[in-house]
């Protein structure tokens, strides 16, 4: 009862505020998508994909929002289950879990820091990306809205949030970093000459520089928990003074050097950034190397975060959306997700322009969001047809995309009987990361290595989880007198999240037989049916 | 029998390599991955090409060894020799080298811009500046991208010892990484099969049976990739053997020098021979700070039988005309002798040398000054070098790729290939 009026309320608060929130309130965003993906199948011709089996789905749901495939029981209960409302509710579930935090935590990480990204010195390691995750995953457990994450990462203040700036450490990557990342947009060619088709200058360029030319990060002592590899901890702050310079053709008769003029603040949807004088005589005071200045009287990079995260501005939710939207749906409707711009039309713009309005109307809510897209029968499509794509165009069949090495490493524990909690707190080795680590190409093209199958093939951790060993399921399974069809289908259960057909079943059984009175044979031909399953195309990939 | 799935990519070559032999001699079906599009692609545009560079790791000193200043103060010890060209001299620690002189183009006038040993490795690797901090492929995976030959069971680009840097394939992608084998060709260790044989079949025909049924309905992209891949690591844990020289090391050692290098040198011959498309063998210790030329003397001791050897055999065994040779290092040392009998970093004029592989040889191309303080004449900065080798390799040296969004050219734009040395 009191649950509904509070429903109530927010449903005439929201009609009151903005009418297209009640319309979008009235048909679930869902349904919006659907309707548009549709239409775009009638308009291009293609045939409608059938919707995706119940473990087909039940596999993708969990590795999409948990970063894990489901255990066995989790698996068998959803299979058995006949509501016809299950996809929904375990939807919820694990929109829920805490896992849910976790993953999204992993999966901005990467997109906003990289694999490789280099610190100035050393990688962006385990230790110091923990402590980032750790912050990210805080915010999505809360479920910050998308403004606030983004304006917190931006004011890099609290404890942990500032590894964005300690990566993207001078200012041009700030500015490359933050137009990809938050606004979608390729500024940096610009940087040293007009971009070649966009309306992008060099003015535009440097005037998006003055928000951050002030900004710096120095690394302080800290504690042992909050460290990078060097004991240090990262604090940003910013300057008082400071203008982005920009060198002009024109040739200084002293120096013999070309010129530099300061350029003003602008923002990217073009008007100059209004600001009071530097306080007459100011002199920035002498700082010693791992030092912050005083925090500013007025400050340029608050007033950059301000504009971009206003309802009206042009960028930012838009960039969201079709970021959110290609991470579940594998391609966005602008691809790639951080180059808006004037040639790259969007696949489905109606849509994309529906779905920005809804966001911003329900406050930058990303769970909220989340839950629509994955409740899409577009989302629910089948894994098979005929298509070769990773990411058809069109949505006609599932994207195709590798785990990641941090859900491979979760879920190979998982999928071998170690256990969800260790599952959880497994990070992926130094090998798995080198040898599995980055699959694709500078397009996101997936390319297997010789390297990732000869670690499959003799590298010791795939054998090692896969052998008979300190209670994991194969040692289980060698223990137990289960009749062997039902081991093979606890087999496929716990490592495919279904079950096997009559003649995988009857293979498999066939092969974990052979030396079935020989325990040392045996436990090898277990082994190796183990190894095929963590090893095959199916494990592999989220489809 | 392993049934075939019909495909309209199918030709003849995919055909015939429809079943393969795995370790114990069994058949396994290719799964249709040979047909894979990317592959047939990469089949069209293969040159047949190949390249062998030898790089002199530290910085080798151009004056003591093709750029020589006889009676100039800069000149050094060393004495030029006679070549079998008239008018070039090479020093006279190579005097294996000068009986092949006919088949050198020797670039004098070098004149490159990173000039310390991580940043030269990369830039000499990559032809960009590392400061871009952009993923450059090096120059084997950019090879390997357009010169492999996908019908081979080794990897198209191997690195044998990593003295001279490991830099990767960067947006070309993990297809095109290195494979980095020891001094002595042995390989990674997770190269070794685990299992034997009989495991190894039995349990590859289990895989198989998973994946062919599992592709029926899904034919994406990625599947074929992983299975493509997972095809070439059998058929190069088939063949590994390649690698390994010994039995003939025992006579070829005697012509190609007793060490790491004439051995990496004779195993480089071996795989370029068996197809692979780029071998890179290191040669380390030439950064001479301090005595210069005892360290010198004693590294040119052992290139020039091994470099002599390798372009030798590779004459005799017809391998020459597509097998192109670089000799090259991060920087070249300054002509100035400091006080510790040693020279320094040096960009500004310095030298490398190809042959093989289509290049004119006997012959020139630029020059330094009296002391080699500066370069005289058509100066070569690293795209251009990079626009040679690819444009003989058959590749378009300004091919474009993208990083996301971001284009990116093979060689920086204003790279030319030297039209000179192109045969």
């Amino acid at each position: 009862m009191f649950v509904n009026r509070i429903a109530a309320i927010s449903l005439v608060v929201a009609s009151i505020l903005s009418p297209t929130s009640a319309c979008a309130q009235e048909t679930a965003l869902r349904e919006v998508v659907d309707r548009e993906i549709k239409a775009s199948w009638t308009k291009e011709k293609i045939t409608p994909p059938v919707k995706a089996s119940d473990s087909v789905f039940l596999r993708r749901i969990y590795l999409d929002l948990v970063g894990i495939i489901p255990t066995y029981h989790e698996t068998a209960t959803f299979l058995k289950d006949t509501d016809p409302k299950k996809r929904e509710k375990l939807i919820d579930t694990l929109l829920a879990d805490p896992r849910y935090a976790r993953q999204q935590a992993q999966v901005f990480d990467l997109a906003m820091l990289g694999r490789k990204n280099r610190l100035v010195e050393g990688t962006v390691g385990y230790r110091n990306r923990g402590r980032f995750r750790e912050w990210l995953g805080k915010q999505f457990a809360a479920n910050e809205p998308y403004d606030r994450i983004a304006a917190k990462i931006l004011q890099a203040e609290e404890d942990g949030s500032q590894l964005y700036f300690a990566v993207n450490r001078d200012t041009d990557e700030m500015v490359t970093s933050v137009s990809r990342f938050f606004l979608a947009t390729q500024i940096q060619c610009a940087k040293c000459h007009d971009h070649p088709f966009e309306p992008w200058t060099q003015k535009d360029y440097y005037g998006m520089a003055g928000f951050f030319v002030r900004t710096m990060t120095v690394d302080v002592p800290g504690m042992p928990e909050v460290t990078n590899q060097k004991g240090s901890k990262y604090l940003v702050g910013e300057r008082t003074i400071g203008e982005a310079l920009f060198a002009i053709e024109e040739v200084d008769p002293k120096t013999k050097k070309k010129k530099s003029i300061p350029i003003k603040p602008k923002f990217l949807s073009g008007e100059e950034l209004k600001e009071p004088e530097p306080p007459m005589g100011f002199v920035e005071p002498k700082l010693k190397s791992n030092e912050l200045p005083p925090k500013p009287a007025f400050s340029r990079r608050e007033k950059f975060i301000g504009w971009m995260t206003a309802k009206d501005n042009p960028f930012f939710a838009k960039a969201a959306v079709n970021r959110v939207w290609a991470q579940f749906m594998g391609r966005g409707f602008v691809h790639p997700v951080d180059d808006f711009n004037q040639k790259n039309e969007p696949s489905h713009p109606a849509l994309l322009k529906a779905i920005e309005s809804a966001f911003v109307a329900q406050k930058y809510d990303l769970k909220w969001l989340i839950r629509e897209f994955v409740n899409s029968e577009a989302y629910q499509s089948a894994d098979l047809g005929a298509v070769t794509d990773a990411m058809p165009r069109y949505y006609e069949r599932a994207r195709i995309r590798p785990l990641s090495v941090e859900e491979l490493t979760a879920s190979l524990h998982l999928a071998t009987g170690l256990g969800l909690e260790s599952a959880l707190k497994a990070e992926p080795s130094k090998d798995m990361l080198q040898y599995l680590g980055e699959p694709a190409d500078g397009q996101g093209r997936f390319q297997g290595s010789l390297s990732e199958h000869l670690f499959l093939h003799n590298g010791d951790q795939f054998r090692g989880m896969c052998r008979p060993n300190k209670g994991n399921m194969p040692e289980k399974l060698m223990m137990s007198t289960e009749p062997w069809e039902a081991k093979v289908d606890r087999m496929f259960l716990s490592v495919l999240s279904r079950p096997a057909t009559s003649e995988e079943r009857e293979r498999f059984v066939k092969y974990l037989n052979v030396d079935a009175k020989d325990a040392k044979m045996a436990a090898q031909r277990m082994e190796d049916a183990m190894w095929v399953l963590v090893s095959c195309s199916e494990f592999r990939f989220n489809r | 029998m392993l049934s075939f799935h019909a495909n309209n990519h199918l030709d003849r070559r995919s055909l015939m390599k429809g079943l393969l032999t795995t370790a114990g001699g069994l058949a396994v079906a290719n799964w249709g991955a040979l047909t894979h599009s990317q592959t047939i692609a990469q089949e069209a545009r293969r040159s047949g090409k190949r390249c062998i560079m030898l790089y002199m790791e530290g910085g080798v000193s151009q004056i003591d060894t093709f750029d020589m200043k006889p009676g100039r103060p800069t000149a050094g010890p060393f004495l030029p020799i006679q070549t079998n060209v008239n008018g070039i001299q090479v020093c006279e620690y190579l005097p294996n080298i000068a009986r092949h002189a006919d088949k050198l183009a020797i670039i004098r006038s070098m004149r490159t811009q990173s000039v310390d040993h991580g940043i030269g490795g990369y830039h000499m690797h990559t032809c960009y500046p590392s400061s871009q901090r952009f993923p450059h492929p090096e120059i084997g995976a950019m090879v390997a991208k357009y010169c492999e030959n996908p019908d081979n069971d080794l990897p198209s680009f191997v690195k044998i010892g990593s003295e001279s840097g490991i830099y990767g394939a960067g947006y070309l992608g993990p297809q095109f990484e290195p494979f980095v084998v020891s001094d002595d060709g042995r390989l990674p260790g997770f190269a070794n099969p685990s299992v034997s044989p009989e495991i190894q079949d039995r349990r590859g025909e289990l895989l198989n049976f998973m994946e062919q049924r599992f592709a029926q309905q899904r034919p994406g992209d990625p599947f074929a990739a992983h299975r493509t891949s997972e095809l070439r690591t059998i058929r190069l844990m088939r063949a590994r053997r390649t690698f390994d020289v010994s039995e003939e090391w025992t006579r070829a050692r005697s012509r190609y020098g007793d060490s790491n290098f004439g051995r990496a040198c004779f195993t480089a011959l071996k795989l370029v021979e068996a197809g692979v498309s780029f071998v890179e063998a290191a040669h380390g210790g030439y950064d001479g700070h301090n005595d210069n030329f005892p360290t010198h003397k004693a590294n040119l001791q052992v290139l020039d039988p091994a470099w002599a050897s390798l372009l030798q055999d590779l004459q005799e065994r017809g391998l020459l005309r597509d097998t192109l040779v670089v000799w090259t290092s991060e920087f070249g040392r300054t002509p100035a002798i400091n006080f510790q009998a040693g020279r320094d970093h040096f960009g500004r004029a310095w030298t490398i040398v190809l042959a093989g592989g289509g290049i004119r040889g006997g012959q020139h191309y630029g020059a330094s000054n009296r002391d080699g303080f500066e370069v005289q004449e058509n100066p070569v900065n690293e795209g251009d070098l990079f626009a040679t080798i690819y444009r003989t390799m058959g590749i378009n040296h300004r091919v474009r790729h993208y990083l996301g969004a971001r284009p990116i050219w093979a060689t920086p734009e204003g790279s030319r290939p030297i039209q000179q040395l192109l045969g």
